[in-house]
């Protein structure tokens, strides 16, 4: 594991090191080596201490970014380490005004196939790949654990929905872990939507606002799983509508730089990309 | 029959869209058609307005339906802003469907309801639809029902 690794640690050292020297950028945000083995997140900005860069684990650093950029002086620019996840979330940020295009740079590295196996990702690997082998994605609709919530008979999937969303503490992980999930103030929070105090959350009102928010910015990133306690596994709630907007409007979340999301646009502006009107229009006019 | 006195009738919440499905519900009034008494009507200036987060609300507040009509494709005052709400909402029975609480929760009624007897056979339609699901009960938390 360690051999395979190593060649792609270097590449990125190499690449982050140069952008360092060249004043490219002034900071090169990734993960860290720390004395005792501890990992996190660092801002490396002397290229001496660029050793330390690992890549291991999965790391989501979008919203870090976003948060480090607002702080920090205008004119700073960062390069971020990123996996595929973490650079359409990037992209989506940018389409959405909260990271300035020209204050980040990426620095694409690709997925094995083992991470992408365990995220049950469709697309493990980044845009622009910088180091890294592009390795084919896992179709989500194919695995058992999630195909048991989405397809199947109502009745069962109704119990297994409650059963697991019956677990939730509120303790808004999902939320604040989500690299997209950055309105101010938010409607989680506000009594008119979820009213406090009621644990478990309100199982329509917390979770379908949450995924419905997310609906055409989702990643699939997984963030907000991961980040969960009681491990509701929150990305089925996202999947089939991640499906339907590519299926329906070509459209995939942090892909296209340019093009906004489908369910903002009306039928029209959007022909030369596909489009779909739904069946029951045609009857009406 | 003995088992209608156990029968709940299933509530709709509307969100009428004040061009057309309001001008509907209007015309069912003023012609003094017989309409089930088990519907709200809440009046919107467009279809487009309506949040998926209240109609998540009216369902988690105890409604067995929302309806959301709207002008029909291409007869919208408000530069084509139904268009953007179709397609909102047609992505949102979607959640509804993965999260099996069903899609025909959300009944998507665009340009089909602004003549009078047009309203109410949407409502008695959609009436007989409801009572043919299983019950959103379990969805609901007792804590939080305001009724």
């Amino acid at each position: 594991m360690r051999e395979e690794r190593s060649p792609m640690l270097e590449e990125v050292k190499r690449l982050a090191k140069t952008a360092l020297q060249e004043q490219r950028v002034e900071g090169v945000l990734g993960l860290k080596k720390d004395v005792g083995n501890v990992i996190q997140p660092h801002i490396f900005e002397r290229s001496d201490d660029l050793d330390a860069l690992v890549l291991e684990p999965k790391w989501l650093f979008a919203k870090l970014a976003m948060k480090i950029l607002r702080v920090s002086d205008t004119g700073y620019r960062l390069a971020v380490v990123c996996r595929g996840c973490d650079e359409r979330a990037i992209v989506e940020l940018v389409k959405r005004n909260q990271i300035a295009e020209n204050s980040i740079m990426t620095i694409g590295i690709a997925c094995g196939d083992a991470q992408a196996a365990a995220c049950l990702c469709e697309r493990p690997y980044p845009e622009n790949i910088a180091a890294g082998e592009k390795k084919q994605g896992v179709d989500p609709f194919n695995d058992e654990r999630v195909r048991q919530f989405l397809v199947g008979d109502t009745s069962e999937r109704v119990a297994r929905w409650l059963r697991v969303l019956r677990r939730c503490i509120k303790c808004y992980g999902c939320r604040n872990s989500c690299p997209i999930c950055i309105c101010e103030p938010c409607k989680l929070e506000d009594d008119t939507w979820v009213p406090k105090g009621v644990i478990p959350a309100e199982m329509m009102c917390f979770h379908l606002i949450r995924a419905f928010h997310l609906s055409d910015t989702c990643v699939a990133c997984g963030a907000c799983q991961d980040a969960c306690p009681v491990g509701i596994p929150l990305l089925n709630l996202q999947l089939s509508m991640r499906r339907t907007l590519t299926e329906k409007f070509c459209y995939e979340a942090g892909i296209d730089r340019e093009r906004k999301s489908p369910i903002l646009r009306n039928f029209f502006d959007e022909e030369e990309k596909g489009r779909d009107i739904p069946d029951w229009v045609s009857s009406l006019e | 029959m003995v088992e209608e006195t156990t029968v709940r009738e299933p509530k709709i919440l509307i969100f009428a869209c004040r061009w057309c499905g309001l001008i509907g519900a209007d015309g069912a009034g003023k012609k003094r058609m017989s309409l089930p008494a088990n519907f709200r009507i809440i009046p919107v200036e467009c279809a487009a307005f309506v949040e998926t987060d209240a109609i998540i609300r009216a369902l988690a507040s105890g409604s067995d339906g929302v309806i959301v009509m709207g002008c029909h494709v291409g007869g919208c005052r408000f530069n084509d802003a139904n268009h953007a709400a179709i397609k909102r909402l047609e992505l949102f029975q979607v959640l509804l469907e993965a999260t099996a609480i069903g899609k025909e929760r959300l009944l998507i009624s665009f340009g089909t309801a602004h003549e009078g007897h047009q309203f109410s056979d949407v409502i008695q339609n959609y009436t007989t639809v409801l009572r043919e699901l299983p019950p959103i009960d379990p969805w609901i938390s007792t804590l939080s029902v305001r009724r």
